[in-house]
């Protein structure tokens, strides 16, 4: 184990120890945000390995956090499972529908691969979620009910147990997000990266396109189908609204404003996607000066469409890619290292 | 013995034939010059072999292997690595991660076991940077490991492309146009790598190049292609004798200047110049690139800037234009100080700029683009003279000029800074990626524009035609003019046209004004990476550098001593 | 055959809003260089305007025509001021970088304008579109009916691919502005004048929405999200075109129309049309680029 492999597990565990305690004494709603912040940084982790690693874009990964939560809503409601083994078939459903969505992505790229991704959202979010067609996987408009579930032979209720919910979301985003770092710099990384800087030169550098692409886009769907598959038990149902198109516009915007190429980005853009607007919704209203007035959600997705022009413009690398630039650059001033640049991590 | 036999190649874009049943034989050990005119099928020919397009007709066969329709990583495997004429490094990793891509892209390394950071893929790591480490050492780049690839100026960039290839150990190098963009000194350092490399690494080589000292160097035997079809092969000595070559590809060689021309520059001395800049400074980001640059053109002239790569005189040039803000200094056009103006507007006082690149427009068609000079003239142009200047052209008009091959672009471009009736003409790198016979063409129009009475302010890499065509130069140094003079009395100054008072600029700290000079050659090290390193032997090896104290490289080529002896 | 006729007319008819839509897409694209997947909430935002004017400001003494004409005014107006609004204000500071970027930055133009219409109007209400010919005015063809703001349509959709395609190849400003979108750098160095001319292509092509956008409304549900949700069949239809061939586009339009409505005969479903514009995405991106993977295409 190198020191920097040490160092890095030691960070995750300090902010898994630091992150677990925060909801402690918060009343149910800031539980469930909590819950939900993980639910969502999982599938803005996923566009970090996806967008930030390999370059591809993509709109569609709300579908795929849908889709895990379907697939284990169904486990859990339709066939009883252990919902350990629903999370895995879920996860297992977002894998492949991920290769899937890859197989076009291998001759495509950039604007149209984007198009095509907005595509299948829309075809997940009109179509499958809703139609009686596919009542056998969405449970019809009711959804999945999961006020029950068994986790490891206990007994979970979706309301009580948010924080034990929460426990099991974060330990699993903490070891996913460790993962993905230490991807980040290995060979394997490596070459997904190259994909993303020049496809022409990798594939001739013997990287074999086919495969990184797939499994890119295997994993990165893995990575929000995880985070999907946990939705059905800590909501206690599953929906087609919290997974239709505009999440999945979010996703994309809040990763490239947060900064898509950092995993640390994910776990902030997660947060702010499931906190401000229930903040916002909860305490934006009353009278102010005598006028009653009210911030309602659209407020929310106001902000995050200006914030993600104005980052775009101003600050490429994203606010957390910036903030480090900054970080680095008055240390480097302060050691006298010299200006040389520093590579992404 | 053949290593590569190339049968029969036949692509087809669309309705245009761009190979057209070439064959080719590549011998072991052997080094193979490819050379032809602009859009004869030379790139296209690498794309097939390497796998990026897949040819409609013929066969490649690559040691037993039929690789026709093999995908581009399999090749890579196999031993066929490339580097490319638009550089395609990976611009967001650093040199050093470059080279690992390919070493452990063949090495049997799994995704899961990279991301739990087991053992295997620590060890597999560390041998991977010791290796690149040696590479870049040998190869003299090993100041850069640490830098971002895309932050290099080009002149580095393309030796990091040819160290990358060589990180794969390869058994066929494919080099696309490895000296566009080098002067006379980088491209002799460049023929002495190619045969280091060969001798050391055992690598058969297959070459495309304009530079003609390049290939007549290096190369073995040539094949030149012309209008996709195979037009002749042989010994270097014979394709430049081969009076087909000469016709469709050298051109003759064309006659020196008389004394006229001296006395027309003679005789504008005395007009008030056209163009004035007076210590111009410019840069991008938090680099400073020029400082300084005081220089003028008088109207009807022809001036040449010369200079290293890096030397800033493409700054200077997008500075006087508009294209980036000057940060200090001023610009004095036509007697108005156009400092800082935007572009369009120094445009439309009789300024054509021509940058790197050409400066068109892709998708918009040739009798489109020439219209397109109604703007900065002001009124509807008649477009025909251009086509009575390039007859070419008036065959092409309808096609979109991102289709035409790179002469027909250069003259797209020249035919629009004719039609603008400008003042004055600025042209960077005019030549950059052609061939000789059009390079000459190009140069027949200078003097067109001279007899016309339009000022030429040309950056050119050819010193040489450059100062055959040129009245005055000016030669950069370091982001400065450190010399400037008749072209006359510059020409008689040998060790300015052989590059070797250019190739000073490599001393520069900076990495803008590093040129890219001295392949310094470390036998030793070369021949560490020539072999094959068992892992066993990589483990011991580390174990002793660590024991001993000593750098790893100097073990290492210890050790294989002792195993090539087993 | 009688009901396959009806199914062709209804095709053509919704044919005719795809490529309506399409064809400022195609207009944004092929002059600005961005991928505009903001075109429909743009539409959307302006057709609101023109309907809070028909119907929230209009005095009940005004007879209908002048309402119309008033209410359109204005939602043009309007258009031609967004679209003057986001060039200054976004789309001139990115005009050199990625058109990945470029494409980006429209999700997020789309999710402000998208929330701010459903702040200001309410997503959930049904809102009274505005009609152009009088809604009950119909022709009879082939024994069906068809309704005069569906002719509108076709007429406009046809007039603007036309007229539009004439203005870009043979008119000065049009080639302007061609090449401004190749490369905003040479073609200031060719004496364009790029802010100029990219003001007025999003201006341009803002208006275009809005036009889209006031025609199409009787035919959807008029809410927030259905026309900014229209931009999936609209790029399907735009794509048939190359992204640069307006007619080509519109014709396009029309297969595309056909092609969602037959399967209807059968199938009973308001998501399904979306799998089939989905499908004609992918085949035809697949279909243009045969050749192995792009060759560096940027």
């Amino acid at each position: 184990m190198t020191s920097r492999l040490m160092f890095r597990v030691l960070a995750a565990l300090v902010a898994f120890t630091v992150l677990a305690r925060i909801p402690v004494g918060f009343d149910v709603g800031f539980k469930f945000d909590s819950a939900l912040a993980v639910i969502w940084a999982f599938g803005l982790l996923s566009l970090v390995l996806l967008t930030g690693y390999v370059g591809q874009i993509s709109l569609c990964q709300a579908t795929f956090a849908g889709v895990g939560a379907y697939a284990t809503g169904l486990m859990v409601a339709g066939f009883h499972t252990d919902y350990l083994v629903a999370v895995g078939v879920g996860v297992a459903a977002a894998f492949t529908l991920g290769v899937i969505v890859g197989i076009p992505a291998l001759r495509l790229r950039g604007i149209t691969l984007a198009i095509v991704t907005l595509g299948i959202a829309l075809v997940f979010d009109r179509y499958v979620f809703q139609d009686h067609a596919f009542e056998w996987f969405t449970g019809g408009t009711a959804g999945w009910r999961v006020d029950r579930a068994t986790m490891f032979g206990l007994q979970m209720d979706s309301s009580k147990h948010l924080m034990s919910a929460y426990i099991v979301l974060l330990a699993l985003f903490c070891v996913v997000a460790l993962l993905m770092v230490n991807l980040h710099d290995s060979g394997a990384g490596r070459r997904l990266r190259a994909i993303r800087d020049s496809e022409l030169s990798a594939a001739t550098m013997g990287v074999n396109l086919t495969r990184y692409k797939l499994l890119a886009f295997g994993m990165s769907a893995a990575i929000a189908g995880l985070g999907g598959s946990f939705y059905p038990l800590v909501a206690g149902s599953v929906s087609p609204q919290p997974f239709w198109l505009f999440t999945s516009l979010q996703f994309a915007a809040i990763a490239v404003l947060m900064g898509v190429r950092y995993v640390p980005a994910a776990a902030l853009g997660g947060v702010f996607m499931a906190v401000v607007p229930d903040v916002l919704t909860r305490f934006g209203h009353g009278t102010f000066m005598g006028h009653a007035y009210e911030i309602s959600y659209d407020w929310f997705q106001i902000a995050v469409g200006v914030l993600l022009i104005v980052q775009l413009i101003a600050l490429p690398d994203g606010v957390w890619g910036d903030l480090r630039a900054r970080v680095r650059h008055a240390r480097s001033a302060a050691g006298a290292i010299g200006g040389r640049k520093v590579k992404v991590a | 013995m053949t290593m590569l036999r190339v049968r029969d190649m036949t692509v087809r874009f669309g309705g245009i034939v761009a190979l057209d049943g070439v064959s080719l034989d590549l011998n072991r050990g052997e080094i193979l010059g490819m050379i032809g005119p602009n859009g004869a099928g030379k790139t296209t020919l690498f794309n097939c072999i390497s796998g990026v397009i897949r040819p409609d007709h013929g066969s490649i066969l690559f040691e037993t292997n039929d690789l026709t329709y093999a995908p581009p990583h399999r090749r890579a495997q196999l031993g066929i690595a490339r580097t490319f004429q638009n550089l395609q490094l990976w611009g967001s990793m650093t040199v050093q991660e470059n080279l690992m891509v390919p070493m452990d892209a063949l090495g049997r390394r799994n995704t899961f076991s990279d991301a739990l950071y087991l053992p295997f893929s620590a060890y597999a790591e560390r041998a991977s940077s010791e290796r690149a480490r040696a590479i870049l050492h040998v190869l003299d780049l090993g100041r850069y490991a640490r830098t971002l690839a895309g932050d290099l100026p080009a002149g580095i960039q393309r030796r990091v492309e040819i160290a990358r290839a060589l990180a794969m150990r390869p058994k066929l190098l494919l080099l696309d146009e490895p000296a566009a963009g080098l002067d006379a000194q980088e491209t002799a350092h460049l023929a002495e790598l190619l045969h280091a490399v060969r001798e050391r690494f055992h690598v058969s080589m297959l070459l495309v190049d304009h530079d003609m000292s390049l290939v007549m160097r290096v190369c073995d035997f040539v094949y030149v292609l012309d209008f996709g079809k195979l037009l002749a092969r042989g010994r270097p000595a014979a394709i430049r004798n081969d009076p087909k070559v000469v016709a469709a590809y050298l051109g003759e060689e064309s006659k020196k200047l008389t004394g006229d021309v001296m006395t027309v520059a003679a005789a504008r001395k005395e007009e008030p110049p056209l163009l004035e800049v007076d210590r111009l400074a410019a840069g991008y980001g938090g680099l400073e690139v020029i400082r300084d640059v005081t220089l003028s053109v008088r109207p009807g002239e022809v001036v040449a800037c010369i200079g290293a790569n890096g030397a800033g005189k493409t700054t200077t040039l997008r500075a006087i234009s508009g294209m980036i803000h000057p940060r200090a200094g001023h610009v004095v056009f036509a007697g108005r100080d156009v400092t800082g103006s935007p572009a369009e507007r120094i445009t439309k006082l009789g300024l054509v700029h021509i940058p790197e690149g050409r400066g068109l427009f892709p998708t918009i068609s040739v009798e489109d683009t020439l219209r397109l000079v109604s703007n900065s003239a002001g009124h509807e142009v008649d477009i025909a003279p251009a086509f009575q200047l390039f007859p070419r052209l008036r065959e092409r008009r309808r096609q979109l000029v991102g289709t035409l091959s790179g002469g027909e672009q250069q003259m797209v471009a020249l035919a629009r800074a004719i039609l603008s009736e400008p003042r004055l003409v600025m042209i960077d790198e005019m030549s950059q990626g052609l061939a000789p016979t059009v390079v000459r063409q190009l140069f027949e129009i200078v003097r067109v524009f001279r007899e016309q009475g339009i000022a030429v302010l040309l950056v050119e890499q050819f010193v040489e035609s450059a100062l055959d065509v040129a009245d005055r130069a000016y030669v950069f140094e370091h982001g400065t003019i450190a010399l400037s003079g008749p072209a006359v009395e510059l020409r008689s100054d040998r060790t300015l046209v052989t590059g070797s008072y250019l190739g000073t600029a490599a001393d520069a700290s900076t990495i803008a004004a590093a040129n890219g000079n001295g392949h310094h050659i470390d036998p030793a090290l070369m021949e560490v990476m020539s072999v094959r390193v068992p892992a066993k032997v990589k483990r011991a090896l580390e174990q002793r550098a660590e024991n001993e104290g000593r750098p790893a490289g100097a073990v290492v080529v210890e050790l294989l001593g002792k195993v090539d002896d087993q | 055959m009688g009901a396959f006729a009806a199914y062709t007319i209804i095709g053509l008819g919704l044919g005719g809003i795809f490529s309506l839509a399409a064809l400022g897409i195609v207009l944004i694209y092929r002059t600005t260089g961005v991928l505009n997947f903001a075109h429909g909430a743009m539409g959307m935002f302006s057709t609101f305007v023109a309907w809070q004017v028909f119907y929230g400001w209009s005095h009940p003494f005004w007879p209908t025509w002048l309402a119309t004409l008033l209410a359109v005014l204005a939602g043009l107006i309007f258009a031609a001021v967004m679209g003057l609004f986001l060039e200054f204000a976004v789309f001139r500071w990115v005009r050199t970088r990625e058109p990945v970027v470029k494409a980006v930055i429209t999700i997020g133009v789309l999710l402000a304008l998208q929330s701010a219409a459903s702040l200001i109007w309410k997503n959930n209400q049904y809102h009274l579109p505005i009609y152009l010919a009088p809604q009950q005015a119909t022709f009879q063809l082939a024994g069906v009916p068809i309704g005069a703001n569906y002719i509108v349509i076709v007429i406009m959709a046809l007039g603007l691919a036309f007229g539009l395609g004439a203005f870009l190849r043979y008119t000065s400003f049009g080639r302007s502005m061609r090449a401004v979108s190749d490369s905003p750098t040479s073609a200031s160095l060719w004496g364009v004048p790029v802010n100029k001319v990219s003001a007025v292509s999003w201006m341009l092509g803002s208006l275009v929405a809005a036009l889209a956008g006031i025609l199409i409304t009787p035919f959807i549900n008029f809410d927030t999200t259905s026309l900014t949700l229209l931009i999936i069949d609209a790029l399907a239809a735009a794509l048939i075109g190359g992204l640069v061939s307006l007619p080509l586009t519109v014709l396009g339009g029309f297969l595309l129309g056909l092609l969602e409505t037959y399967p209807t005969i059968w199938i009973q479903s308001l998501g399904f049309p979306r799998l089939v514009a989905l499908l004609v995405i992918i085949a035809v991106l697949i279909m243009r680029n045969p050749r192995g993977f792009a060759v560096a295409s940027k």
